[in-house]
């Protein structure tokens, strides 16, 4: 036991050494990890997008028509920043993203409704861009109904009715929105808790896959196995541990980035805090031995951890639902570590559930864990063999060849 | 004055000729290599195809809820017909109490709660405001949209409908009730993507990403093979014959040119066509953004290869840029919400601009003067890291230069072809 502990620190040691020897693992290890995490806490931290820029294309000029540009501009979901004279205007202003909306008052609007013709006030939003299209939407939607209650109320106000009446009789019904068991968060929080996660893996799978195939490509891995009293799951745990400690550490300060930073509320301890992250680095880490096993080579295994990195935010669920995808996807989207670290942060973490609803996410977290079991043999004699090294060609070292050869003729 | 004459000639046209022979060769090799056939080849192929399968539906319908009806009066159950009749919300389960609805949420059988109150019809029946409370689910966003605005529609349509009878109630005439409650009619109205499909969405700018971003580590990855296989380390060849900075950069970008231009037309015409993206862009208008597209990408990755050492290094350092620049692209995240900061490092990148440009002209119909932004920026961003590769190709060339006399190669064939 004692040599197998003794043997650990060697590899790890040795790891550390390597590890600090280039610039490369500093960079892609700590530096810009940390800098894809305050990139995308230091976008989102505003919250919703308020005041998206809107022109009002006003062929009324009235007071009624002046009271409706200050109400939207009035919103916070739009600021009205131009006024153009023709709806073509307002057209090409959108298409050079100037606005993202514009609402059309016609003319007659003040006559027409005074004398209850139900005149048409339309509106138009961008739909190419998701979130601000969505917003505008919703915004003018809103915006639009109020008006549209607003005069009413002042026509029932000048029959005689009161106030509080008023508001039941042009809204009877009130939809009253919640985010089940998180009021108090927003969407672009949401964003930053699943993009955190999705970043980290990319660094985790891409370093850890470099790390043990450059062992390989550069023909040190025997030296490697020796170190670690030629055990290939000594010479794996040494080697990973340093990463392990420090992507822990990240995924915990990403956390607290988003609880301190960005308030999300946490409703669970530390311990679990602790737990979810440790397994989440071992599984990507996992992932990645798996990935270097399957295809020694590092070229290729780099490739598959790539395409398979750059998936994860696709078959997370984040931007699509899962449920509504086709069937093979629902399957492969189970394969993503990420989308179950999306599941128990949400349940456990954030609406505060029993671990109970969680425990099957974790219990596929382990299932991960088992991955690389599957190609230990063949990734050792991938060590030992060293029969998976491309051949790198002097390319332009030919002539010079042959000319020393015929020198030395 | 003859002679000037032919040696200009002579001399543009060995330039040609090298230019020529750079492109080739970079072709040949790139060729040759599996991993980068695969990422400049398969991976912008395969890459949108999967995506439209993925999001192949679209939009989020039918979305599995729960009521909880305390009021159940008959005033209630018609609210839950109508809410059950929107194509967002399907009313999987009638629960008695909000647990009961809560724990059929945590495990995850429905997506959303409506609760309607105990005191619902009495509400109604007495003219005060019946509120009713959703609650949504936010894992994912497009059920939080579904949940809020079926259910926010239905109410306004509900509301709308007891308004009426109530004004009929009171006697006035269908019509005067109608425009009491409406005193003006509400039409909004999508440009662009008129469905909200998720997919006429995001493929297009997903579409523009892929190709700076395999360019980018095409360009990398060959540079960091070049480092491994060229006998000092350098990023040009020791075969001083061919060297000449402006060769050297218009012949590899040549190459990568002449790849992507006809991946444009897979990538921007028949995937389009084939999966009913929106397809509004003029054969003109393509051409006038990706031409300085592509040259300000493949310029872009000529100069970070200077930072490639091995092969590996692009995948490592530049890979994981994709998500940040998707969301500083403008697609995601509105513009006019972005720090300034965000927005200058945003402007760096060719992608930000290519971007938002082909969802302009694809999806709205601007023209290119109504794109003249972005095309400006591109062409920008052109002649900026075209100036930058040709410095890191210049240096590497002085380097190598350095180095060959340095190494006492003297009598080497290759110095003697200087």
């Amino acid at each position: 036991m004692n040599t197998y502990i003794k043997a650990l620190i060697g590899v790890t040691g040795r790891e550390i050494n390597r590890m600090t020897s280039r610039p490369l693992y500093f960079l892609s290890v700590v530096i810009l990890p940390l800098l894809s995490l305050l990139f995308f806490v230091s976008l989102m931290k505003e919250g919703v997008p308020v005041k998206l820029p809107v022109a009002v294309v006003d062929y009324d000029h009235t007071a009624l028509s002046a009271k409706f540009r200050r109400t939207i501009d009035a919103t916070p979901g739009s600021s009205v920043v131009m006024t153009p004279a023709t709806e073509h205007e307002a057209l090409s202003e959108l298409r050079k993203g100037n606005i993202y909306g514009y609402v059309v008052l016609p003319h007659n609007l003040q006559a027409d409704i005074m004398n209850g013709t139900q005149p048409v006030v339309r509106f138009y939003y961008q739909n190419g861009l998701l979130i601000a299209g969505g917003l505008i939407q919703n915004d003018l939607t809103i915006t639009l109904h109020t008006l549209s209650a607003g005069v009413n109320k002042q026509k029932r106000e000048a029959m005689g009715q009161n106030e509080v009446s008023v508001y039941a009789e042009i809204q009877p019904v009130k939809p009253d929105a919640h985010l089940l068991f998180n009021p108090e968060t927003n969407y672009p929080v949401y964003v930053t808790s699943i993009m955190l996660p999705i970043m980290l893996q990319v660094f985790i799978l891409m370093i850890t896959v470099y790390s043990i195939g450059i062992e390989i490509k550069e023909r040190t891995s025997r030296e490697w196995l020796r170190k670690a009293g030629k055990s290939v799951f000594v010479a794996l745990t040494g080697k990973l541990l340093p990463y392990t400690v420090i992507f822990v550490i990240l995924s915990l300060f990403s956390n607290f980035l988003l609880f301190k930073a960005l308030m999300v509320p946490v409703n669970t301890g530390v311990v679990y805090l602790v737990l979810l992250s440790l397994l989440y680095v071992l599984a990507y880490q996992a992932i990645a031995v798996f990935f270097v096993g399957l295809l020694p080579m590092m070229r290729h295994s780099l490739n598959l951890a790539a395409f398979y990195g750059i998936l994860a935010l696709t078959l997370c669920g984040f931007s699509f639902p899962i449920e509504h995808m086709p069937e093979v996807f629902r399957l492969w989207a189970e394969a993503f570590p990420v989308r179950h670290y999306m599941h128990i942060f949400q349940s456990q973490i954030l609406a505060g559930f029993n671990f109970v609803y969680a425990a099957p996410s974790y219990l596929k977290f382990m299932l991960f864990l088992l991955l690389p079991f599957v190609i230990i043999f063949r990734l050792k004699s991938a060590l030992i063999y060293q029969n998976f090294i491309e051949q790198i060609k002097i390319t332009d070292a030919a002539e010079a060849a042959v000319s020393e050869k015929s020198l030395i003729q | 004055m003859k002679k000037i004459i032919s040696k200009t000639f002579k001399r543009f046209k060995s330039a040609v000729s090298n230019t020529a022979l750079i492109f080739q060769r970079e072709l040949l090799i790139l060729v040759s290599d599996l991993g980068v056939t695969i990422l400049l080849l398969i991976v912008p192929v395969v890459y949108p195809f999967l995506y439209s399968l993925i999001y192949y539906p679209e939009v989020v319908r039918d979305l599995p809820v729960a009521v909880v009806d305390l009021s159940r009066t008959a005033d209630s159950r018609a609210f839950i017909r109508k809410l059950n009749a929107t194509p967002d919300l399907d009313i999987r389960y009638e629960c008695i109490s909000m647990e009961e609805a809560a724990g059929k949420f945590r495990k995850r059988e429905n997506r959303g709660i409506i609760l309607i109150p105990e005191t619902y019809s009495s509400d109604l029946a007495l003219g005060r405001q019946a509120v009713v409370s959703l609650y949504a689910d936010m894992e994912f966003f497009l059920y939080y949209k579904a949940m809020v605005m079926g259910a926010g529609l239905v109410s306004l349509e509900e509301g709308n409908d007891i308004q009426v009878k109530r004004l009929l109630n009171a006697g006035l005439s269908e019509r005067q009730a109608e425009v009491f409650s409406n005193p003006f009619v509400i039409s909004g109205n999508a440009i662009a993507n008129p469905a909200g499909g998720f997919a006429s969405y995001g493929i297009p700018a997903a579409l523009m990403l892929i190709i700076q971003q395999t360019l980018v580590l095409a360009i990398g990855i060959m540079a960091g093979t070049a480092r491994e296989r060229h006998k000092l380390g350098t990023l040009i060849p020791c075969d001083l014959r061919r060297m000449g900075t402006f060769r050297m950069v218009l012949g590899k970008s040549a190459a990568y040119f002449l790849i992507y231009a006809l991946m444009c037309f897979y990538m921007l015409g028949a995937i389009p066509a084939w999966f009913g993206y929106p397809d509004q862009a003029g054969f003109s208008q393509l051409i006038a953004l990706m031409v300085p597209y592509l040259l300000s990408a493949i310029f872009f990755g000529l100069s970070l290869s200077v930072f490639f050492k091995n092969r590996e290094t692009p995948m490592l350092l530049y890979l994981f840029l994709s998500f940040p620049l998707l969301f500083l692209s403008g697609i995601i995240w509105p513009l006019s919400n972005m720090s300034p900061v965000w927005q200058v490092v945003r402007s760096i990148f060719p992608s930000s601009h290519a971007m938002l440009g082909y969802i302009k002209m694809n999806s709205l119909g601007a023209g290119i003067s109504e794109t003249g932004h972005e095309i400006a920026m591109l062409w920008i961003l052109t002649a900026f890291y075209f100036v930058t590769a040709c410095l890191v190709y210049k240096t590497q060339i002085t380097k190598v230069k350095k180095l060959v006399l340095n190494a006492g190669h003297q009598d080497n064939s290759l110095v003697t072809a200087l």
